[in-house]
């Protein structure tokens, strides 16, 4: 019987380092392949400045924002115990869209390269507060009132956007069309920081929460009856999961997939004890999109596309095939 | 007030420090012109080939099709996302873009990368020749911009005088969805400057989705119907067999355009010239 538990978790362990390895491996490799090879051995000037002003940034910010959604989907679908939730459910990222094309229309520049992206992650936290509030009853959140009040939310800001998109003359509002199927060309250093405080805040205060999250998986009383006050556990992870998914918005716009059915995937191959799934969905999440933008970039070079499509492209079949396998779901 | 003072000479050592700095940037630029260009809109493309500067043009976007040889520069991606690494790759000493179609954050983007940027803000037809005169002071290749600037003013007055007679004009973009050509736009322009009327001026965008209901009520004389990928009198058949009642239809006044119109270059003299011609048919055929 020890023997058994042993071995799983030595198969634990080598499964979590092989996840690390490869993280890194696709990092480095995402800075020197691309739409032009660069030999790592033979760095010319040029590929010094697109190495260090164009690729690194990018990659940084698709791992941040791929972490920030892995994790923010892992922990969401755990606090309202609902396999379809992720962290767009909340209307927080339509909300942040109808606030940064309100920026982009009315051309608002009062922070230069940050309006935008400030806008957004206001945009974000105001819808986030909002929802929190319509999700709050009897002293807590509720998962079903959250929910739907997400679904509400969202679908007033998306049609708010659509309103504006439809009668407004600017041409900018191509690039907030861009923006909406999310978008990495414009990564920067100046945005990197504010987007790392954030998330690294964000996945923390949710790890150190990960035994609360376990217990909420089971239900309320017996959360309870664990010494976990639910209502208090699930406000705190709300705000995680907002600055989370707010940072996320902000550096690159709207990525599907990734907060839905990482965490799954992550499920369907380390088990669902949040301590490791809420890493792994970290990791996850941060290599599919690194990979998703290097062959958005790559294939149609110098045609981009958005990476948002491509990690669907990717990420859905490999989830249907480990669907197929399973015989038992669980969050 | 010591401190005071301390400040303020900082403060003006800083100021005189940047003065000295924005006059050195001007004083170099002026000596030399760009000799590596790169062009995010395919406007400007067509302003680079008509000043004579094609060999200096180093990358051009997917959308660049006119002239001909400017499809066989290298690209760069599209307008509105085009790829920062394609551009650096291509070593520009300038970028040139338009505020119709690329992105603001691209500028902001080429001065953090220190990469050069032109950026082109004009968007109306009487505003293209001093757009030419600037794009040329900025290339050094201002005479070859004046005589260019020259010859659409000469097209324009020469047009003014035309008589349109107060014709209406549909100019349709797209049949399905039905996009027209509304107002603020450089085909409006020349609508306007010909003495007809665009029918779609009212609109509240600049490529409006227009109304059917709306061409019935303003029954349009004449119907033009812009050039796209793919064939329009295809495309458009089944449009024009729904407004057959239409007087521009009913008196066969649909015509199909070039894509003249559609950039704000030297080709608007033979979109002007055109677009006369169609407003004018019926008399020549009579």
């Amino acid at each position: 019987m020890r023997n058994k538990a042993e071995s799983r978790e030595k198969n634990m362990k080598v499964r979590l380092i092989t996840i690390g390895i490869a993280a890194i491996a696709i990092f480095v490799i995402a800075l020197f392949i691309g739409p032009k090879t660069i030999n790592p051995f033979n760095i010319s000037e040029i590929d010094r400045e697109i190495l260090l002003s164009i690729r690194l940034p990018r990659v940084i910010v698709s791992v941040l924002m791929g972490m920030a959604l892995g994790a923010s989907g892992a922990v969401l679908q755990g606090m309202l115990r609902n396999p379809l939730a992720d962290p767009y459910i909340l209307g927080i990222s339509s909300g942040a869209a109808l606030s940064a094309a309100i920026g982009i229309i009315t051309g608002l520049t009062f922070w230069g390269m940050f309006t935008i992206p400030l806008l957004a992650f206001v945009g974000a936290l105001i819808t986030g507060v909002f929802v929190g509030i319509m999700g709050w009853k009897r002293g807590g959140f509720l998962p079903e009132r959250l929910l739907l009040a997400g679904v509400g939310m969202g679908f007033l800001a998306s049609a708010l956007l659509m309103l504006i998109m439809s009668i407004s003359t600017d041409e900018e509002l191509r690039r907030a069309t861009l923006w909406l199927f999310g978008d990495l060309s414009l990564s920067d250093w100046s945005i990197i920081p504010y987007g790392f405080i954030f998330i690294t805040t964000g996945v923390v205060i949710s790890l150190s929460r990960a035994r609360a999250l376990n217990t909420l998986i089971l239900g309320d009383e017996l959360s309870h009856s664990l010494g976990f006050s639910p209502r208090r556990e699930r406000f705190i992870l709300f705000i995680s999961i907002g600055l989370m998914t707010a940072a996320s918005v902000s550096l690159g716009g709207i990525i599907g997939f990734v907060g839905l059915l990482i965490p799954h995937i992550g499920r369907f191959i380390f088990g669902s004890d949040s301590k490791i799934l809420i890493p792994v969905s970290a990791l996850g999440g941060g290599i599919l999109l690194c990979i998703a933008d290097l062959i958005g970039k790559s294939l149609l070079s110098p045609m981009e596309l958005p990476a948002g499509i491509i990690t669907a492209i990717l990420g859905a079949p490999y989830f249907l095939y480990l669907l197929r396998r399973k015989d038992v779901l669980s969050i | 007030m010591r401190r005071f003072f301390l400040k303020r000479s900082t403060f003006v050592f800083l100021f005189f420090l940047f003065t000295v700095h924005c006059s050195l940037l001007t004083a170099s630029y002026a000596v030399e012109p760009p000799q590596r260009i790169v062009s995010l809109a395919p406007s400007m493309t067509e302003i680079l080939f008509a000043l004579g500067l094609e060999h200096n043009i180093v990358g051009v976007t997917n959308f660049c099709d006119y002239p001909e040889e400017a499809k066989k520069k290298p690209k760069i991606g599209g307008m509105s996302n085009p790829s920062l690494e394609a551009v650096v790759s291509l070593k520009p000493d300038i970028v040139l873009m338009t505020t119709d179609g690329n992105p603001k954050e691209f500028e902001e983007r080429f001065h953090s990368l220190k990469i050069k940027t032109y950026v082109f803000k004009e968007r109306r037809l009487l505003d293209l020749p001093h757009g030419i005169r600037n794009i040329g002071l900025a290339l050094g290749v201002k005479e070859k911009a004046e005589s260019a600037a020259k010859e659409i003013e000469e097209a324009v007055s020469k047009y003014k005088k035309y008589k349109g007679q107060g014709k209406k004009v549909l100019f349709i973009i797209w049949p399905e969805p039905l996009i027209a050509a509304g107002p603020n736009t450089l085909i409006d322009d020349a609508i306007n400057l010909l003495g007809a009327i665009n029918i779609a001026q009212g609109a509240t965008a600049s490529y409006p989705k227009y109304s059917i209901e709306d061409i019935f009520r303003q029954s349009p004389d004449v119907i033009i119907i812009g050039k796209g990928h793919e064939d329009m009198r295809k495309l458009s058949s089944r449009l024009l067999k729904r407004l057959s009642s239409v007087p521009a239809v009913r008196d066969n006044e649909v015509f199909y355009a070039s894509d003249n119109l559609y950039r704000l270059g030297p080709r608007v003299i033979e979109g002007i010239k055109e677009l006369a011609g169609y407003l004018n048919e019926k008399q020549s055929r009579e």
